[in-house]
């Protein structure tokens, strides 16, 4: 297998500084690979300015507070909160601190910034209890994007395998 | 194999969707795909995605979806056929026939389940097994980087998170001494099974197959 040079390493050599908006992170979502310019240093959290809370997982926050879709998690604003918090006039979010409020698992390595989140409870629901097919977006061999909803109307047989 | 029950099916409003379980990529099984010639729809999920989203823990894995998206079967060991390998054989020439059955019946088939039994038949998982799949995923983005020894250490947290999971131990095994299917993976398996426990879900054709 061909090897990339290793971008953990690269990621390790970016500390801690202290100051407000030195480290980067690298956040694992679905199948996204988001890289965060600039994070609020925090030692259990991952704090992200609002335009970078929906790159990483589609969250929009707004006056009512994060919203996807029909869901929203209320967020003061005009104050510093668990949620939320105000630095030099740039407004800071806890991504983790959503994901612990939605029931969100993610697991960290700390040394390299690299944040990683699972399946929220909430879209499970209906795959749990309604026999729903979770709906994914994939790339196909050729790079083109595969969604199940795109085969609405026929009948799927999914196949799980693997070359080991 | 599957290629064939594809051709013979694929006009009556039926698509197989196959997910090869794979974090070394296209080089690990494109090469699969390419000689088994499919011209279903195939994807490499390098971080089990599908897996982690349908509640999975082995491959290969099958899931009924209908027109409407509802599942209709789900979390079963599922061969084309009965493969020989040297002195033992594994699959079974019962499936097929059974999703022939579905795919010319629909719900009317015998062998579509009510949502019960799809329910029943999803795996339930604790709070911690359901950090395995992050962990994995750091792991595989780490392996993807070159930096084996990280990768090791989340795919090892992940087994640890989710015993259960076949998926995360072979796919780990694939890349060390003995291989996926070498003593260690022997050892978890007989230690399963000598509890009454099975490796795949046990497969349910009840009533027996039409010919």
């Amino acid at each position: 297998m061909q090897r990339l040079p290793g971008l953990g390493l690269l990621l390790g050599l970016v500390t801690l500084t202290g100051q407000a908006t030195a480290q980067n992170a690298t956040v694992l979502y679905n199948d996204r690979v988001v890289t965060i310019e600039q994070t609020l240093p925090d030692a259990s959290d991952l704090w992200v300015k609002p335009a970078d809370l929906t790159r990483i997982n589609d969250f929009v926050l707004k006056p009512e507070g994060a919203c996807l879709d029909d869901l929203c998690v209320p967020v003061l604003q005009d104050r510093d909160s668990d949620m939320y918090v105000t630095r030099r006039g740039q407004g800071w979010f806890n991504v983790t601190g959503l994901a612990d409020k939605l029931q969100q698992a993610h697991v960290t390595d700390y040394d390299d910034s690299i944040w990683s989140f699972g399946a929220m409870p909430l879209e499970r629901r209906s795959f749990l209890r309604g026999g729903e097919a979770p709906d994914f977006a994939l790339p196909d061999r050729d790079g083109n994007l595969v969604r199940l909803s795109d085969f609405r109307g026929k009948k799927v047989l999914l196949l799980t395998w693997a070359s080991w | 194999m599957w290629q064939s029950i594809y051709e013979e099916l694929k006009s009556d409003n039926f698509e197989i969707i196959s997910l090869a379980q794979d974090a070394g990529g296209e080089a690990a099984a494109g090469p699969i795909f390419d000689a088994a010639q499919v011209s279903y729809t195939a994807i490499i999920d390098v971080n089990h995605h599908i897996s982690a989203l349908y509640n999975l823990v082995n491959v290969p894995s099958g899931v009924w979806i209908d027109e409407q998206g509802k599942i209709q079967r789900i979390n079963e060991g599922t061969y084309a056929a009965v493969h020989s390998l040297g002195a033992t054989s594994f699959g079974t020439d019962e499936y097929v026939p059974i999703v022939r059955d579905w795919v010319a019946k629909g719900a009317e088939s015998r062998y579509v389940w009510d949502l019960e039994k799809v329910r029943q038949s999803i795996i339930q998982r604790t709070p911690e097994a359901e950090r395995a799949q992050p962990a994995f995923r750091i792991g595989t983005y780490y392996f993807t980087n070159g930096n084996d020894a990280k990768a090791e250490i989340y795919w090892t947290m992940a087994q640890e998170l989710d015993p259960t999971d076949w998926n995360y131990l072979r796919q780990d095994l694939q890349y060390e001494e003995g291989g996926s299917a070498g003593p260690q993976w022997r050892e978890r398996r007989n230690q399963i099974e000598s509890t009454g426990g099975s490796y795949y879900a046990p497969l349910e054709i009840e009533p027996a197959p039409p010919n």
